[in-house]
């Protein structure tokens, strides 16, 4: 194996062991405090959509209630690429670096996902893949749904953790009550 | 009937709709307390820097210039997009000002941003005729803050611009603090024997020694909204809160290395243009950019707004605090950058492809101006770091070629670290460049390469046409050029109206130019493609070459010129003029151009 391989192996393997981290963020753990779980849509229940520009949602806040199952139609009307994430600003935070580490490996570049970048596998059955239950990662004129249940109170945001978007201001409140 | 009605009411309707704002500035003998000094200067509206002007894109502005000085003024509106006989470049746009007289400026805002207006006569600007534009857009930003600040810096020397000038052709070294002088030679001599420093010195010809030349003009108090150090300028906030701080470079000579300690800054525009938001520790602020950042203080505390200049001679100083009066720790200055051989790798048939092992770390304010054509393709092991201030200017055809292994062996301090296979870099700054910043804190420096647009302003395309502009100089003479012309004996550089002009700038000189086009963008060749990011300046690193990209969409006449006010005063300057355009324009443009005198 030449040197630039296993660096390239190196950096795969750190990317999808915190990959993995961050998946589990979504029933929580270390932090004391999680955001929710995935669900089942249940007859009724609730739809929001959020629209994703460049760099913020429409709406910037929404209103739950504890236990409440929620749908997301989430749009990426901007012409960059945008995640909505749902969590603590403690998970957002670590969620960043994985995030930065995906820009400077090209997995997003400006207006496009590396797709093939993304799905290839590392040697080890890993990948890059964005691929957490909390969130997606969407290219201009994408859209997708997440189904999720607020099952505690909690300081939720919603989150863009694209390398700088937060700081900028990509982020709205989940307001219980 | 039915249309006279519609168009009746429509005419009755537009003038709510269009903003229309009328301004008065006043061109003013000031007096400038830097807390250090207090200068007689020039302002607007009694004070130096004149007034924040607040203007909404779409607005159609009307501004009054009442010139209360005994000599000619202009006020140019630097970086905004407007009609070229509104750019207030004397003997380009317009006649000027003269004593006594208002002058109205009428132009529609088309943009958004932050930007400053400053005069473009004689040396007014750094006297003190300077101010802050500040646009608010249509739409919404696509950021959020709390509050914002214009953080407007300047370097005000004690001493006039005119006899800053005056002194520079005199002498280019007379503010240059960091020059070798007598005693470091017999400093030298101590530390290294006599002959050996005579023989050093003699093995390089001339030996007029002059050092560092990061900075040529040193003693300045660095000022932030007119504050300096210890007056100290607050901006208050609740912690928590977003504060977009609004930074301008005003300055006539000086860049900035920006940092708060304790925040994280994420760069949101870049010379009036959204970027795609980058978060940083550091950045550097090249004379006449501007950068908008947004942080977020979270503490209830103090914290310093740390602004650095380049080559370390001085310092401006302000603070974000909960409550006035509160202060934060101010960092110790850092050490001075030195220039390394790198940083003259652009100049004249130098050929240093091979050479190894060199260390020329500690060389600093050389002049190699009129060098040719030499070879020292074969030189190995060679280690000059106790070289200083040599100048070379009379070497021509020299051939070296085979010296080998030469040994200095009683010269000390070697350093490496400097060069390219170590230490920082940056694509802006040539490899193993002594320049390249980095962050006090360890952390991210903006680099030019982190810059992209937020939304691309054109359709990309393929440029229809390549200039190169070599800028050059001569520092013995004090004399500043392009492709070796000044501006007075130098063509005017002609430009047709829908082309796109890709611009090819070769640094050969030792050091950074702050490139300003009036009147239209300037896209700064990143490597992004359609995302390169959209300036007005276009900071250019010695020993580099940068490219830019324009499309020509303003008919007229304008301005072109290395932004450090003393520089383009001794002639790194060119008028532009667009040619073709619009049928409408072109009557305008010639009725404009004739007659047009001034001191430009």
């Amino acid at each position: 194996m030449s040197v630039s391989k296993f660096v390239v192996a190196a950096i795969a393997m750190s990317v999808s062991m915190t990959a993995l981290g961050a998946g589990s963020h979504g029933s929580g753990h270390g932090h004391g405090a999680k955001s929710g779980e995935p669900a089942k849509f249940p007859e009724g229940g609730r739809t929001i959509t959020v629209e994703m520009h460049d760099n913020y949602y429409e709406p910037e806040a929404f209103d739950v209630k504890k236990g409440e199952i929620v749908r997301f139609m989430v749009e990426n009307k901007g012409s960059l690429v945008h995640e909505f994430n749902i969590g603590t600003p403690a998970m957002h935070e670590a969620h960043q670096d994985e995030m930065m580490m995906m820009v400077e490996h090209g997995v997003i570049q400006g207006g496009k996902l590396n797709h093939k970048m993304m799905e290839m596998d590392m040697g080890n059955g890993k990948t890059m893949k964005h691929d957490d239950p909390n969130s997606v990662l969407l290219e201009p004129g994408e859209s997708k749904e997440i189904v999720w249940k607020f099952t505690d109170k909690g300081d939720i945001e919603f989150a863009c953790n694209v390398p700088g978007h937060y700081q900028a201001g990509m982020y709205g409140d989940v307001n219980f009550n | 009937m039915k249309t006279t009605l519609l168009s009746g009411a429509l005419a009755l309707l537009l003038p709510v709709i269009s903003l229309a704002g009328e301004y008065d500035l006043t061109v003013d003998r000031v007096e400038i307390d830097t807390g250090d000094f207090v200068k007689e200067g020039i302002g607007y509206n009694g004070a130096s820097p004149g007034p924040v002007l607040r203007f909404k894109e779409g607005e159609d502005v009307t501004i009054n210039v009442t010139n209360n000085l005994d000599e000619m003024t202009s006020i140019h509106w630097h970086g905004l997009i407007l009609p070229f006989n509104q750019d207030g470049v004397p003997g380009i746009s317009f006649a000027g000002i003269q004593p006594g007289e208002t002058f109205t400026y009428k132009f529609p805002i088309t943009q958004a941003g932050t930007y400053w207006f400053h005069s473009h006569s004689g040396f007014q600007e750094p006297d003190g005729a300077y101010g802050a534009i500040v646009i608010e857009p249509e739409g919404r930003e696509p950021f959020r803050y709390n509050r914002e600040y214009v953080v407007q810096l300047t370097d005000k020397h004690p001493h006039s611009g005119d006899r800053i000038m005056r002194n520079l052709k005199m002498m280019p070294d007379y503010y240059n603090r960091e020059q070798q002088t007598v005693g470091e030679f017999f400093s030298d001599v101590s530390e290294n024997g006599l002959m050996n420093t005579v023989k050093d010195r003699m093995a390089w010809g001339g030996m007029r020694m002059m050092k560092a030349d990061v900075e040529d003009l040193q003693g300045f108090t660095g000022l932030i909204n007119g504050k300096g150090p210890d007056q100290n300028w607050t901006g208050i906030f609740k912690p928590g809160e977003r504060i977009r701080l609004r930074f301008i470079n005003s300055s006539a000579m000086t860049y900035f290395d920006i940092r708060i300690p304790g925040l994280e800054m994420t760069v949101v525009q870049a010379d009036g243009n959204n970027v795609q938001p980058v978060s940083v520790d550091e950045f550097r602020i090249g004379v006449a950019e501007t950068y908008d950042v947004i942080v977020r203080p979270r503490d209830d505390k103090a914290y310093t707004i740390f602004a650095e200049s380049m080559g370390r001679s001085g310092y401006a100083r302000a603070t974000l605090a909960p409550e006035e009066g509160m202060e934060g720790s101010v960092p110790e200055l850092r050490e001075s950058a030195r220039l390394t051989m790198a940083d003259m790798g652009g100049m004249h048939g130098m050929d240093h492809g091979s050479m190894e092992g060199m260390d020329h770390s500690q060389m600093a304010g050389m002049d190699h101006s009129a060098m040719k054509d030499m070879d020292h393709s074969n030189m190995e092991d060679m280690d000059h770091s106790n070289m200083e201030g040599m100048d070379h200017s009379q070497m021509a055809g020299m051939d070296h070629s085979a010296m080998k292994g030469m040994d200095h062996s009683n010269m000390e301090g070697m350093d490496h670290s400097n060069m390219a296979a170590g230490g920082a870099s940056d694509p802006f700054y040539a490899p193993g460049s002594g320049l390249v910043p980095t962050a006090a804190n360890g952390g991210k420096f903006l680099s030019y390469a982190d810059l992209k647009a937020q939304s691309p302003l054109y359709e990309d395309r393929e440029p229809t046409r390549d200039i190169e502009l070599r800028l050059t100089g001569n520092m013995e003479r004090y004399t500043w050029s392009i492709n070796g012309v000044k501006y007075e004996d130098a063509d005017p550089i002609r430009l047709q109206y829908g082309e796109r002009v890709r611009f090819k700038f070769v640094n050969e000189t030792m050091m950074t130019h702050p490139m300003h086009l009036h009147g239209m963008w300037s896209m700064l060749d990143v490597g992004a493609g359609q995302w390169n990011p959209v300036k007005h300046t276009i900071s250019v690193q010695p020993g580099t070459t940068v490219f830019m990209e324009t499309e020509v969409d303003e008919p007229g006449q304008w301005a072109f010129h290395c932004h450090l006010s003393y520089h383009a005063a001794a002639g790194m300057f060119r008028k532009v003029i667009v040619e073709g355009g619009p049928e409408s324009t072109k009557a305008a443009v010639s009725a404009q151009t004739t007659g047009v005198g001034g001191d430009a």
